[in-house]
C-alpha cells in the first residue's frame, strides 16, 4: 500500500483544521498591519529613498527632535524604573491597611489616553494648576512647567509609574523568600540582600518593563498634542509633517525610523531578557 | 503590632508622594468639572451646568466609541480565541512567526500604523470617510493582548489530555472546541475581552490620525475639549471618561483576583478518606467487548524514532490484557493506536471485531479510555463529566439521567454528582473518570496508567476494585502499566514490551514462572542468575555441584555451551547441613518478619537474593548451603539471557 499522505497525519490532531483557526488572524494582520507597513516603506522609497532617510537624520530639525525625543524617553525610563523599583517592591513584600488601595490608586492611570495624560499635566503645572497656585502664594512668582520639557517629562512620568509599578510588583511576588533567609543566615546585611539578592531577581522585570516604558514614550503621542509645547517630540514632528507640511514622504520615513527604533528595544529586551532568565534557572 | 523602621517609612513615603503625584490631578480634574467657577474651585459652588453642556456638546462621540469598543471586542473574540488556541496547539515555525509578528503593533508607534492605513486604504473613500476605519486600527491595536490572554490561559490548562479526553468520548472537533477548549480557557477570554474593550475606548493616538469630523471617538472629544481652553469643559467632560474607565478597570481587578483564587482552591482539593468500595452489586454483564486485533503495527514517530517495531496482538472479546513494560518501551503507543489517537505505519492494521477501523479516528471508534491525568473536564461538575460522552452520541434526557445514575451508584459517588472536579480528591476522581468511560458502553475500555498519581495504600485497594469491575462487566479491556504487581492482579493475559517490541505475552503465572529470556525474567519481581556449563545432560555449577538437566536443558543444546539458570529467592531451600546444591557467604540479612532476606556471595563470586525462614538468624561472613527445587529452575542460553 502506498504512503499517501492521510497515513501520515495522525486522525486525531487535526492539523490542518488547526491550522485553519490561525487564518482569520493572519488575514487580519496582513490586510491591516503588514500591508500598511509596506505601503509605509514603499513611499518612502518613492520619495527619495536612502537620501531621504539621510535627510532625515542629518537636517537639524529632524534630527534634534530625534534627540530630544530619545533623550526625554530615556529620563524618563530612569526616573520611572528607580521609583517604580522601591514602590513596587514595597508593595509586594509589605502588607499595612490601606494597601489594595494605594494598589489601585497606582494603577489606575494605565487606561488613561495619552490626551487626559496631558490635562491631568495641565492641571499639576499648568497657568492655572496647583503648583502655580501653590509657589505664588509661597513666593510671589508663579511657576509654570506645563508647557515646557518638564512637563512633557512629567506627563510621560505620568504614564509610566503604573506600568512600570505592575511589572515589579508581579516579579517581586515571585521573589523566593527562602533565598533572602539564606542570604542573611549567611550574614548578609539588608543592604547587600538588596544587592545580591532582590535587584538580581527582580533584572528580567527592570529590562523588559523599561523597554516597554522606552517605547511607549518615544511614540507617545496624545500627552504631547495636548500640552504643545514648543518642544516637538517625533511623533509630533510626524503628525506636522503629514498634516500641516503635506510632507508624506518625509513623515513616513521619520515613522520606519521611529518604529525601528521602539521595535528594536523590545527586541533587544526580549533576548536579553530571555538570556538572564535562562542563567538564572540553570 | 510590629514597629517599623526607617527603610519602611522612607518607602511608605515614597510610594504615597508617587500615589500623590498619579491621583491629585484627577480629584482636581473632578472638582474643577463640578465647580461653577473653574478659576476659584470649589469655593465658588457646585454646579452640574458643564456635565450638561459637555453632554449635549459631546455625547455622539462617547456613543460612537462605546460602539467601536463593542464591535473591536467582537472581532476580537472571533478572531483571536481561535487564533490563540492555534499558537498554543502548534508548535512550529509559523506560530514562532506569528508570535514575533503579533509582538510588533505593540511595539510600533499607533502613529506610524496609522499612516500606513491612511496610505494604503485613504482612497477608499467610503472606508476612509466611516468608522470602519477606525475599527480597523483597533483591532491591530487590541488584537495582540486578546490573544496573549486567551493563549497564557490555553497554555496552563492540559488541553491535549482534556481534547484526548472528550475525543474519546465521541466528540468531533468543533464540539470538542465549543465544549473543552473555551470554557477553560474562560478566564483568559474574560480578562482579554475587559481589557480589549478598555483599550478600544481609551485609544487616541490612532483615533487621531484616522478619524474624520464626523467619526470623532471619545478621547478625539477629549482632545477637542481641552484645546478649546476652556478648563470647565475639559474637567467635566474628564469626568465622564473616568465614570466610564472606573467599572472596567474594577471589572478588570476583580476578574484577576478570582482567577487567582480559583488556581489556588483548585490545588487545596481535598484529599483525604476514601469512601466504601465500588462495583459491589452489577449483577448483568455489559457484554459489549470485541476482540481487537492488531496486524503488524508499528510506529515512527515524524522525528525518526521507531517508537514500536510492527507486530501483531490479539486481544479475546472480554479479555483484560495488561501491557507491561518500563517508560519508553511502546505500551502506551500500543494502547493509543488502538484508541485512535496515533496512525500505526503504513500496512498496519487494527481491527475491533471484524471492523477495521484503522482510519477511523478515536471520536468515532466508540472506545472508553481512562487517562493517567484522568482528563476530567474542569469546567463541568461529576454528572456532567458522566454524561457528556452520551450527550455527545444524542442520548435523549431520561436516558442520560438513568445512566448517570446508574453509573453513579456503581462507582458509589452518588453524594458527588453535583461537585465540581476541584473538589475531589484523587481516588474519587479515579472513579469519575472510570465511569465516564464506561458510561457510553464502550466497545472496549482502555485505561492508561490509572493508578499512577494515587498513593500506594489507595493503589491497592482500587487495583482490586478495577480488577473486580473489569470481571463483572466482561469487558474488552487493555490496561497500561510499569507496576508488576499490578499487571500480575489485573491481567489475563499480560503482554510485557520492551524497545517497542514484545518481550514476552502470556497469562501472568507463564510469565513469572515460565520468563523466556532475563528481560522479563529481572523486570517481573527478582530473580537469581547463575553461570552454568552443560555437560552432557547435566549442568555444571558454580561450586561444583551438578545437576541433572532433564526438563531444564531444552534439546539441541550444544554440549559445553554456557547457559543461564534462573530462580526466585522464594524457591530456595536453607540446606542445615551443609549438602546443599549451592553454597555461598552471606553479605547481609535483612530481617523481614515472615522471613529473612539474605544476599549471598557464591563461588564464582555472582551474588544471589535469596529468601529464609524468619525464625533462623543468620550472620555476615558465614557460610550458608541451599538447594533449589528442580521445578524452580529455568535454563537460558546467553543470548537469551540479555
Amino acid at each position: 500500500m502506498p504512503r499517501s499522505a492521510k497515513d501520515q497525519t495522525m486522525p486525531f490532531t487535526n492539523k490542518r483544521r488547526a491550522a485553519l483557526m490561525g487564518l482569520p488572524m493572519g488575514a487580519v494582520l496582513l490586510a491591516f498591519f503588514l500591508l500598511p507597513m509596506a505601503r509605509l516603506i514603499l513611499e518612502t522609497g518613492s520619495e527619495g529613498g536612502l537620501r531621504l532617510y539621510w535627510d532625515a537624520l542629518t537636517s537639524a530639525r529632524y534630527a534634534t527632535s530625534l534627540f530630544y525625543t530619545t533623550a526625554l524617553s530615556a529620563a524618563v525610563t530612569l526616573v520611572s524604573l528607580a521609583l517604580s523599583g522601591v514602590v513596587g517592591v514595597f508593595l509586594a513584600r509589605n502588607t499595612f491597611p490601606g494597601k489594595r488601595l494605594l494598589v489601585s490608586m497606582l494603577t489606575f492611570p494605565l487606561a488613561f489616553p495619552g490626551v487626559v495624560v496631558g490635562f491631568m499635566v495641565i492641571l499639576w503645572a499648568g497657568r492655572q494648576g496647583l503648583l502655580g497656585q501653590l509657589t505664588k502664594a509661597l513666593t510671589g512668582d508663579k511657576i509654570v512647567l506645563a508647557y515646557s520639557m518638564t512637563g512633557l517629562f512629567l506627563g510621560y512620568l505620568y504614564f509610566s509609574i503604573p506600568r512600570v509599578v505592575t511589572a515589579v510588583m508581579a516579579a517581586a511576588k515571585k521573589i523566593d523568600r527562602e533565598l533572602e533567609e539564606a542570604a542573611r543566615s549567611l550574614g548578609a546585611s539588608p543592604r547587600l540582600v538588596i544587592r545580591d539578592v532582590i535587584i538580581p531577581a527582580l533584572t528580567p522585570a527592570f529590562i523588559s518593563s523599561g523597554a516597554i516604558c522606552f517605547a511607549t514614550s518615544m511614540g507617545a503621542f496624545g500627552t504631547a498634542f495636548t500640552l504643545a509645547t514648543n518642544i516637538d517630540v517625533l511623533p509630533i514632528t510626524i503628525y506636522t509633517e503629514f498634516t500641516l507640511s503635506a510632507n508624506i514622504g518625509m513623515a513616513a520615513c521619520l515613522s520606519v525610523i521611529l518604529g525601528t527604533i521602539t521595535w528594536a528595544t523590545l527586541f533587544a529586551a526580549r533576548i536579553v531578557a530571555r538570556e538572564d532568565s535562562i542563567g538564572a534557572a540553570g | 503590632m510590629k514597629k517599623h523602621g526607617m527603610l519602611f517609612n522612607a518607602q511608605l513615603i515614597l510610594t504615597l508622594a508617587c500615589c500623590a503625584f498619579l491621583i491629585i490631578p484627577i480629584c482636581q480634574s473632578v472638582l474643577t468639572g463640578l465647580s461653577t467657577n473653574a478659576f476659584k474651585g470649589v469655593s465658588s459652588g457646585l454646579t452640574l451646568r458643564w456635565v450638561d453642556e459637555v453632554w449635549t456638546l459631546y455625547s455622539d462621540t462617547i456613543f460612537r466609541s462605546l460602539f467601536i469598543g463593542l464591535a473591536c471586542l467582537a472581532v476580537c473574540l472571533a478572531v483571536g480565541v481561535p487564533a490563540a488556541y492555534f499558537m498554543v496547539r502548534m508548535k512550529n515555525r509559523w506560530t514562532k512567526m506569528l508570535e514575533e509578528l503579533l509582538v510588533l503593533p505593540l511595539a510600533i508607534p499607533g502613529l506610524a500604523i496609522a499612516l500606513g492605513i491612511l496610505l494604503c486604504y485613504g482612497g477608499f473613500t467610503e472606508f476612509r470617510m466611516s468608522w470602519l476605519i477606525i475599527l480597523a486600527g483597533h483591532v491591530i491595536f487590541c488584537l495582540p493582548f486578546m490573544v496573549r490572554s486567551v493563549a497564557a490561559v490555553m497554555a496552563m490548562v492540559d488541553l491535549d489530555g482534556l481534547e484526548e479526553g472528550a475525543a474519546s468520548l465521541g466528540a468531533g472537533f468543533a464540539r470538542r472546541f465549543m465544549n473543552v477548549v473555551v470554557p477553560n480557557a474562560m478566564p483568559g477570554i474574560v480578562s482579554g475581552a475587559l481589557m480589549v474593550f478598555t483599550l478600544s475606548v481609551g485609544e487616541f493616538n490612532l483615533t487621531w490620525m484616522l478619524h474624520t469630523p464626523m467619526t470623532k471617538t471619545l478621547p478625539v472629544g477629549l482632545a477637542d475639549s481641552y484645546a478649546s481652553m476652556r478648563l470647565e469643559i475639559g474637567s467635566a467632560y474628564t469626568i465622564f471618561f473616568f465614570a466610564l474607565i472606573i467599572p472596567l478597570l474594577t471589572a478588570m481587578q476583580w476578574v484577576g483576583s478570582r482567577s487567582i483564587a480559583n488556581v489556588s482552591a483548585a490545588q487545596n482539593a481535598d484529599d483525604s478518606m476514601e469512601e466504601q468500595t465500588m462495583t459491589t452489586d452489577i449483577r448483568r454483564h455489559e457484554g459489549r467487548g470485541v476482540p481487537v486485533r492488531l496486524r503488524d503495527c508499528g510506529k515512527t514517530f515524524p522525528d525518526g524514532t521507531l517508537a514500536l517495531k510492527p507486530f501483531d496482538l490479539t486481544i479475546e472479546a472480554g479479555q483484560t490484557v495488561v501491557l507491561l513494560g518500563p517508560s519508553g518501551c511502546g505500551k502506551t503507543t500500543t494502547l493509543r493506536i488502538i484508541a485512535g489517537l496515533e496512525t500505526p505505519d503504513a500496512g498496519g492494521r487494527v481491527f475491533f471485531g471484524d471492523d477495521d477501523v484503522t482510519g477511523v479516528p478515536i471520536e468515532k471508534r466508540n472506545v472508553g479510555m481512562v487517562f493517567q491525568s484522568y482528563a476530567l473536564f474542569p469546567n463541568m461538575t461529576v454528572a456532567r463529566n458522566i454524561e457528556y460522552g452520551l450527550r455527545v452520541r444524542g442520548d435523549d434526557d431520561a436516558r442520560r439521567t438513568g445512566r448517570v445514575r446508574e453509573m453513579l451508584r456503581m462507582m458509589r459517588i452518588e453524594h458527588l454528582a453535583d461537585r465540581r472536579i476541584s473538589q475531589l480528591s484523587g481516588g474519587q476522581r479515579q472513579r469519575v473518570a472510570l465511569a465516564r468511560a464506561i458510561a457510553v458502553r464502550p466497545r472496549v475500555l482502555l485505561l492508561d496508567e490509572p493508578l499512577t498519581a494515587l498513593d500506594a495504600k489507595l493503589r491497592d485497594s482500587l487495583r482490586e476494585e478495577i480488577d473486580t469491575l473489569l470481571k463483572r462487566l466482561g469487558i474488552t479491556a487493555v490496561y497500561v502499566t510499569h507496576d508488576q504487581s499490578e499487571a500480575m492482579a489485573l491481567g489475563d493475559v499480560v503482554v510485557v514490551m520492551k524497545n517497542g517490541e514484545v518481550a514476552q505475552q502470556g497469562s501472568p503465572r507463564d510469565i513469572y514462572f515460565k520468563p523466556e529470556n532475563g528481560f522479563v525474567a529481572d523486570f517481573i519481581g527478582t530473580v537469581n542468575t547463575v553461570q552454568c556449563k552443560v555437560n552432557g545432560d547435566r549442568l555444571l555449577l558454580p561450586g561444583g555441584r551438578e545437576l541433572s538437566g532433564d526438563s531444564i536443558i531444552p534439546p539441541k543444546t550444544p554440549e559445553g555451551s554456557r547457559a543461564i539458570l534462573l530462580f526466585r529467592p522464594e524457591a530456595a531451600e536453607m540446606n542445615s547441613d551443609g549438602h546443599g546444591l549451592l553454597r555461598g557467604e552471606v553479605l547481609s540479612s535483612c530481617f523481614l518478619g515472615d522471613r529473612n532476606r539474605l544476599r549471598v556471595r557464591l563461588p564464582d563470586d555472582s551474588i544471589c537474593t535469596l529468601d529464609a525462614p524468619g525464625r533462623q538468624s543468620f550472620h555476615t561472613g558465614k557460610t550458608v548451603s541451599f538447594d533449589v527445587p528442580h521445578h524452580s529452575f529455568r535454563l537460558l542460553s546467553e543470548e537469551e539471557s540479555c
